[in-house]
């Protein structure tokens, strides 16, 4: 403080007392009044709580403290706080505030049945999320706090383990080093997440850049590994893990791997309202990291409300094992935005995925993918496969409810993909009530006579069988509802499935949709609730029989409309707690 | 490093030394008297005995044979002589029927056999001597081990060009690739090299080994492989220890000069698609034109730098645009060599033995309907089904080229000073077009690569040997040594094969997108080595049958650097025109404009560098004591303390080092029992063991380019100990012939083996681990005999053969991370036989020879199968060679070849797919020989 700011301080300090003298000068009565407390000071201790301390005087009961919200806000009690009987500094923390707010405080004085005017103000600001910072370099083994007023950043590939539990408060945001490049969070098999965040409050997972220089690749990504049953043979090495060679060192990238285990229900924690942005680290091809990758979680895992933005790999990639899991979005992915595989059994709903462009990824961290699809399903691929793409269990997920929408260009995916769904290797699944819009090559690759079995090898599988498309609304996708048949590709009757490929255009169907070629100025360029008229507002399979009720079960609802978000205004599940950006 | 100055520098010391030599000779000039030179050597060994007396029958001339077994009488009377050898330990021989001609030297070297049983002398003609000298050689009498050794005289009656196509001849060796070294199915990594005694660095990124195809077979002397441990060998071998000995000199001064060229069907005089080559590639001296760009390589692994579209362009620029081979005929096989030495020329009053000899061979081969796919598992289990099949072929150019220059003197009678070096290059430039398609994407590809690799070795060695009295000998030496493998800037791309509309022409676009669309790649390899070795042997006790001890020390440190950078180029938004174009016109500049918008280039991490470091100390004593007049005991004990370093760093990994000391005690006991004066019987038990390769030990992760997997060393790996134990039994019915019987058996605590792991979303790892344990065991037979007992007319006729028979068992731990399908099985490598047969006809007058060789190795795994896919074999293939040799007149001989006549398949199975196949083709050679 410079002299002068002193001087102001203790000029209106002066003024202050006297004011309060005045005061007391009109109070009349037998008693010794109650005269206001001194010396009011509010301090912001964090993002949702306010230290008070004043001066109390020997005699008073108690004080009340009364609170404002901002400049203009009235004033209301909050608590009250009794009087030390000799008088002197009394300490009051007034909680579960708001962030970054503005409040002003003032004192009442309580003493018998008296009570005094109202002290001098105080005023105050709540703390902003990630007021402190906190680097995270080396393996977390024991359970802990991540606290939102702390902003964190993982230096490193940062282990959770076995037993350990880690706690995310609501609003808490964690950095990828870009200056360690693949700097990642891992949940190991054993340990649990519990990342719980609100609407108001996203937990943000993103890079150490500032806004405008992010990239895809800046930094890892989140990656959860459990122990739940997937369809391959001994152990399987997570893909992208062990550049840092095989032996257990803290923070550095040693193998990780998982198995097929047997805890159909284990449980890796809960993620909730939680956004990935500008993760994935690709030391070979192949072997990627991807915004969130789940390895074998078992049924006890929830998530829900999940955004990826900007990844180098996949947005959400699962291997093995089920959960149930709604409310995910992906923008501007490098390769798919939902890939499953290795008998991934989830059930999943409310699915948008939209592309409008490929970003180029940070120098150095990998390549991206040259096959780009919105859905890319095998059922088992490579060593471990004991049956080869019959291996058991299938990959069997339930998806209602999606949105794909690729960005329509050739040159946006690499030299293959570019298919909508892409189902192969034996893969399994009901995927009902979807919209899937501007792939390059066509909507639906349906390849290999082990996929084709599941559907019980015929165009209109049975109400019981493990691979079954129902009403999903494709639009530019080539001019080809599936890839043409070959001695390898399989089609289903689009009819009977209520398969069908309107010859209009993608924007058509939604309320504001970006035009391939434009970047999207914020999140409010896109809304996916389906325009009036549209002809995905309706169609859906509103009501489920046969195994997609039995596997649906209370989870997954029917509805009358196809795609990720219902028609009218109260639908837009991703507003609020979403965000867009391309760098 | 072996840079250019340093080849020329070593050229012009050959050719300064080789002149003053060579203008320096002496003849005999004397009237009615001749020379006679020549060397008195162990039948067992081949080594040089020291100390023979040498006498010509009949006359007071004669002499005694120095450290290295030669002698040389002068003053003989011209005519026809006899000439007796004597030394204590050995039967006395005669040698009848020397014709010296007045004036003239004539050369006569004499072989003799430990007389442990038979004193009475031997005698034999001259020319039945020269015959066996060499059959002796073969004859495998090693006092202490079990060894067998191929010759220059053999290689040189073979078509074998190289020493890795000699050492297939001898019984239980197998040759994988054409390079590497397998003895009784333990592989590479159970089998050591050796130059001249001393360890020869490996050019190999991923192994130790070394390839013995870099040797030029027209440089090597003898080829020996060692079955058994004894103490005063290196502990790492467990299989066998090849030991490659150069050329000695001659005994007197002789030239000679051999020219060849050969004919394969197919490829010479074709038109082949062939790798573009610049610079001095045809000779095996790349320049500077395939060098990493500079500021490509200033960016390492493009960390911390944002590269804009600008910064792309130009550093697409800055790679070599040659993608596309050229069409070009296939040259013809052609080799040369040429060689002097003598020992006449005199230095500070000593007689120097010398040898320069040069050779060069080149040529274009071609691999046709070369197959190679993936096994990918079927529905059922265990079912294969056929992925990833390519075919195409492959143009190879080569070169290779060397020379030695091989120095010598008697510092004294009992002393010898030697100087041994040896150059060598090759180029191997290849191009492979294949076309097939890649199951994950199901699109039709076209693959094309230009491979260069470049590799040299050089090795200078000073040894002496001290041969003080009859009882003490001393022998020490100093090699440093060498090797590179070079490859710099490789090229791969692929292009989409299409047909639009279906059925019509086929169009190859770019296929741009993604990691493994256009890769350049620049590996080099640099190994070096200093050894030092001493050893002290002191014979006492009673004349023919002392009691010889030894003890002795080696201290060898080796240093390694291997370093490989990869990048992939890729592109955006080209048009399918555009793509259509020559990648040559693609990366001509037109797309790199300022105003550009396509290219993306970055590091991929097939990459990886490594540097180890690797140092050796080690002591032995041992003693070989006659514990009756027909029984030996030989053992001893080595100790060896290893400390190995690696330093690994991966392209987007944190570096990684590892260091591992390991301190062993290697005993062995070996019993020798002459049962009667032709038939022995040995009895050995050892401990040995094999260290984990550098690269096994780097934890990095590295992938072959297009359609690779992943390969990823542990720095957790343990050593393998192993048990070895042999029984031999030997007959020896006559000159040069033997039948013998040899059983095997080894244990292995730890044995490292390649296995499958798997990794999320399908890729398929290979990795390094320790399994439990390993037996093998198994019996060689071996047999050489001339047929003349059948008749007169089967007289000019030898046969030989032997016959390995083996099986191993592996057991990897339960508890393995590896995917394997069968946790027993035979060791990866093992073929369950090997046989080796020939039949040699010698005309009487000697004009004459032919040798038909013949060689199959049974079925072997190459690779263990990952679950549940069974392990990848390599099918039996049988390799019959021909050769002929005439004498057209005195000191000139006409060659012809004939090899690989039954041009069968190379394949290789995993279950009903074929994973690799292809024909090496015929080769029809000629040549001519002089030698004056």
């Amino acid at each position: 403080m410079t002299l002068i700011g002193r001087a102001l301080a203790a000029t209106a300090a002066v003024l202050l007392v006297g004011a309060v003298a005045c005061g007391s000068d009109n109070s009349t009565g037998t008693t010794t009044p109650a005269t206001p407390v001194l010396g009011l000071a509010a301090t912001a201790k964090s993002t949702t709580s306010v230290d008070l301390t004043f001066n109390g005087t020997a005699g008073d009961n108690s004080y009340d403290i009364e609170r404002a919200e901002g400049a203009a806000g009235t004033f209301a009690a909050v608590g009250s706080v009794p009087a030390p009987a000799a008088g002197g500094p009394v300490t009051y923390t007034d909680t579960a505030l708001k962030v970054n707010t503005a409040y002003r405080y003032h004192i009442i004085t309580n003493r018998g049945a008296l009570k005094s005017v109202a002290s001098g103000e105080a005023t105050v600001t709540t703390k902003d999320f990630g007021f402190a910072a906190n680097a995270i370099s080396t393996d977390i083994t024991a359970s802990r706090t991540l606290y939102a007023d702390t902003a964190y950043t993982l230096k490193g590939f940062i282990h959770v383990a076995n037993g350990a539990v880690l706690t995310i408060q609501p609003g808490t945001r964690i950095y990828g080093d870009y200056a360690t490049l693949g700097s990642a969070l891992m949940i190991m098999k054993g340990a649990k997440i519990q990342a719980v965040g609100t609407p108001a409050a996203p937990i943000v997972f993103t890079s150490s850049r500032a806004a405008g220089q992010r990239q895809p690749g800046d930094w890892g990504g989140l990656l959860l590994v459990g122990n739940a049953p997937n369809n391959r043979s001994g152990v399987v090495n997570v893909e992208g893990t062990g550049t840092d060679g095989n032996t257990v060192v803290g923070g550095k990238n040693y193998t990780v791997q998982y198995n097929g285990g047997n805890v159909a229900t284990d449980n890796s924690g809960t993620l909730q309202f939680v956004r990935v942005e500008f993760a994935g680290f690709a030391p070979l091809q192949d072997q990627e990291f991807n915004s969130f990758t789940f390895c074998a979680l078992g049924s006890g895992t929830r998530a829900s409300f999940l955004e990826s933005l900007s990844p180098l790999d996949d947005a959400f990639e699962f291997f093995g094992g089920g959960f149930d899991i709604d409310h995910l979005i992906a923008f501007e992915t490098a390769d798919d935005m939902f890939d499953m595989s290795e008998g991934w059994q989830g059930r999943m709903q409310y699915l948008i995925g939209i592309n409008t462009v490929q970003l180029t990824p940070r120098t150095g961290a990998g390549f991206y993918s040259v096959d780009l699809e919105g859905i890319e399903n095998d059922g088992c691929n490579g060593t471990g496969c004991d049956l080869g793409f019959n291996s058991t269990p299938f990959t069997i997920p339930l998806v209602a409810n999606f949105t794909m929408i690729g960005c329509g260009l050739s040159s946006c995916v690499g030299a293959s993909g570019g298919h909508g769904m892409m189902l192969r290797r034996g893969t399994g699944g009901y995927y009902v009530n979807g919209v899937v819009a501007r792939f390059p090559t066509d909507g639906i690759s349906l390849r290999d006579q082990a996929t084709y079995d599941r559907a019980g090898d015929t165009g209109t599988p049975s109400a019981t069988a493990d691979l079954q498309l129902k009403n999903i609304f494709f639009a530019e996708v080539n001019g080809k509802l599936f890839q043409p048949l070959s001695a390898n590709q399989f089609e289903l009757d689009s009819t009977a499935n209520n398969l069908k490929l309107s010859t209009g255009t993608a924007a058509s169907l939604f309320t504001t949709l970006p035009a391939v070629g434009t970047a999207p100025a914020d999140i409010t360029a896109f809304d996916f609730t389906p325009a009036a008229g549209s002809p995905i507002a309706t169609g859906g399979l509103n009501a489920f029989t046969g195994a997609i009720a039995t596997k649906a079960g209370t989870f997954v609802t029917a509805t009358a409309y196809q795609g990720a978000v219902a028609p009218g205004a109260g639908g837009k599940w991703w507003a609020g707690w979403t965000t867009y950006a391309r760098n | 490093m072996l840079t250019r100055p340093s080849l020329i520098r070593r050229l012009v010391f050959l050719f300064l030394v080789a002149l003053p030599c060579a203008l320096s000779a002496q003849r005999e000039a004397q009237q009615g008297t001749g020379r006679i030179v020549g060397r008195i050597i162990d039948a067992a060994s081949g080594a040089g005995i020291a100390d023979a007396g040498v006498q010509v029958v009949g006359t007071t001339t004669g002499g005694r044979s120095g450290v290295d077994g030669r002698f040389s009488l002068g003053n003989v009377p011209a005519g026809t002589v006899t000439i007796q050898v004597r030394r204590i330990g050995f039967a006395t021989k005669q040698v009848t029927g020397l014709v010296l001609e007045a004036g003239k030297s004539l050369e006569q070297n004499v072989s003799l056999t430990a007389a442990t049983v038979q004193l009475e002398a031997q005698v034999t003609t001259a020319s039945v001597e020269r015959g066996s000298v060499s059959g002796a050689l073969d004859a495998q009498r090693n006092a202490a081990g079990v060894v067998s050794a191929v010759t220059a005289e053999q290689i040189s009656k073979s078509p074998d060009g190289d020493a890795a196509q000699a050492v297939k001849r001898v019984s239980g060796v197998t040759v994988q690739d054409g390079k590497y070294v397998f003895v009784r199915g333990l592989g590479e990594r159970y089998t050591t090299s050796s130059l001249n005694g001393a360890r020869v660095p490996s050019p190999e990124p991923e192994k130790r080994v070394v390839p013995l195809d870099m040797f030029p077979a027209g440089l090597v002397q003898t080829i020996t492989t060692t079955k058994t441990f004894t103490p005063d060998q290196q502990g790492d071998f467990s299989g066998a220890s090849v030991d490659i000995r150069t050329k000695e000199f001659p005994a007197t001064r002789s030239t000679a000069f051999q020219f060849g060229s050969g004919y394969s069907p197919g490829a010479t005089g074709s038109r082949l698609l062939s790798a573009t080559s610049v610079g001095g590639e045809s000779f095996a001296m790349v320049n500077h034109n395939r060098d990493l760009p500079a500021v490509v390589r200033n960016l390492g692994n493009f960390q911390n730098i944002n590269l804009n579209q600008g910064d792309m362009n130009y550093l697409v620029s800055t790679f070599r645009n040659s993608w596309t081979p050229k069409v070009a005929t296939g040259s013809p096989l052609l080799n040369g060599s040429m060689s002097v030495g003598g020992n006449d020329p005199v230095l500070f009053g000593h007689r120097i033995g010398y040898l320069f000899s040069g050779t060069i061979s080149s040529g274009t081969d071609l691999k046709d309907g070369q197959v190679r796919a993936l096994a990918d598992r079927g529905t059922t289990k265990g079912e294969t089904v056929e992925i990833d099949r390519f075919t195409g072929s492959t143009t190879s150019q080569s070169v290779l080229w060397g020379g030695l220059a091989n120095l010598s003197t008697l510092i004294n009678e009992g002393s010898r000073i030697s100087f041994n070096g040896l150059f060598n290059r090759s180029a191997d430039n290849d191009a492979r077009v294949e076309a097939g398609s890649f199951a994950a994407d199901a699109i039709p590809v076209q693959i094309t690569r230009m491979e260069y690799t470049e590799r040299g070795v050089y090795s200078g060695q000073l040894t002496g040997e001290h041969q003080i009295g009859s009882m003490h000998r001393f022998d020490w030496s100093a090699t440093a040594s060498g090797v590179r493998r070079y490859e710099p800037d490789q090229s791969a791309f692929v292009q989409s094969i299409d047909q639009d509309p279906a059925g019509g022409p086929a169009v190859l676009h770019w296929y741009a997108g993604g990691s493994g669309s256009a890769v350049r790649t620049y590996s080099d390899l640099n190994e070096n080595s200093h050894e030092y070795s001493a050893k002290y042997t002191l014979t006492v006790g009673r004349a023919g049958s002392p009691t010889v001890i030894k003890f002795g020390g080696l201290s060898r440190h080796t240093s390694r650097d291997a370093q490989s950078f990869s990048y992939a180029i890729s592109a955006r938004n080209l048009t399918p025109e555009q793509l259509a174009l020559p990648l040559e016109e693609i990366f001509d500049g037109r797309f790199s404009t300022p105003s550009s918008s396509y290219f993306n280039v970055g590091p991929l991490s097939q990459g990886g560098s490594y540097a180890a470091r690797d140092r050796l100390t080690a002591g032995f004593v041992m003693a070989d004591v006659p514990i009756f007049s027909a029984l030996h005991a030989i053992g001893g004990v080595r100790y060896e303390s290893d400390n190995l370093e690696v330093d690994a760093f991966s392209t987007l990994g944190s570096p990684v080092n590892t260091v591992k000391k390991w301190n062993d005690v290697l005993p062995s006991l070996g019993l020798n029992l002459q049962l009667t004066s032709r038939q022995q019987l040995r009895l050995s038990g050892s401990r040995t063991l094999a260290r984990p390769e550098y690269r096994e030990l780097s934890p990095i992760i590295s992938r072959d380019v297009v359609g690779g997997e992943n390969v990823q060393g542990d720095e957790n790996l343990s050593r393998t100990r192993v048990t070895n134990m042999d029984a031999r039994w030997e007959f020896y019915p006559g000159a040069g012939e033997i039948l013998s019987v040899a059983l095997f058996a080894k244990k292995f605590d730890l044995p490292i083996e390649r296995v499958y792991g798997s990794g999320s979303g399908g890729t398929a790892f290979v990795f390094y681990t320790n399994a439990e344990s390993a037996d093998n065991y198994g019996v060689e037979l071996e047999l050489r005999k001339h047929l003349g007992a059948l008749g007169s007319l089967f007289e000019p006729l030898t046969l030989f053969s032997n016959v390995t028979l083996m099986e191993s068992q592996i057991h990897l731990f339960d508890s393995t991370k590896a995917s394997a399908t069968n946790l027993s099985r035979r060791m990866v490598g093992q073929a369950p036989y090997v046989l080796n047969t020939g039949l040699t006809y010698a005309s009487r007058s000697g004009g004459l020879s032919a040798t038909a060789l013949f060689n199959r190795i049974g079925e072997r795994i190459v690779a263990a199968g990952g679950t549940p896919l069974p392990d990848v074999v390599e099918k039996s293939r049988n390799v019959l060679d021909l050769s002929l040799r005439q004498a057209i007149r005195s000191g000139v001989l006409l060659r012809m070849d004939l090899k690989n006549l039954l041009d069968s398949p190379y394949e290789v199975r995993q279950g009903t797919v074929e994973r690799e196949f292809y024909r090496s083709g015929r080769i029809v050679g000629l040549g001519l020989q002089w030698q004056h």
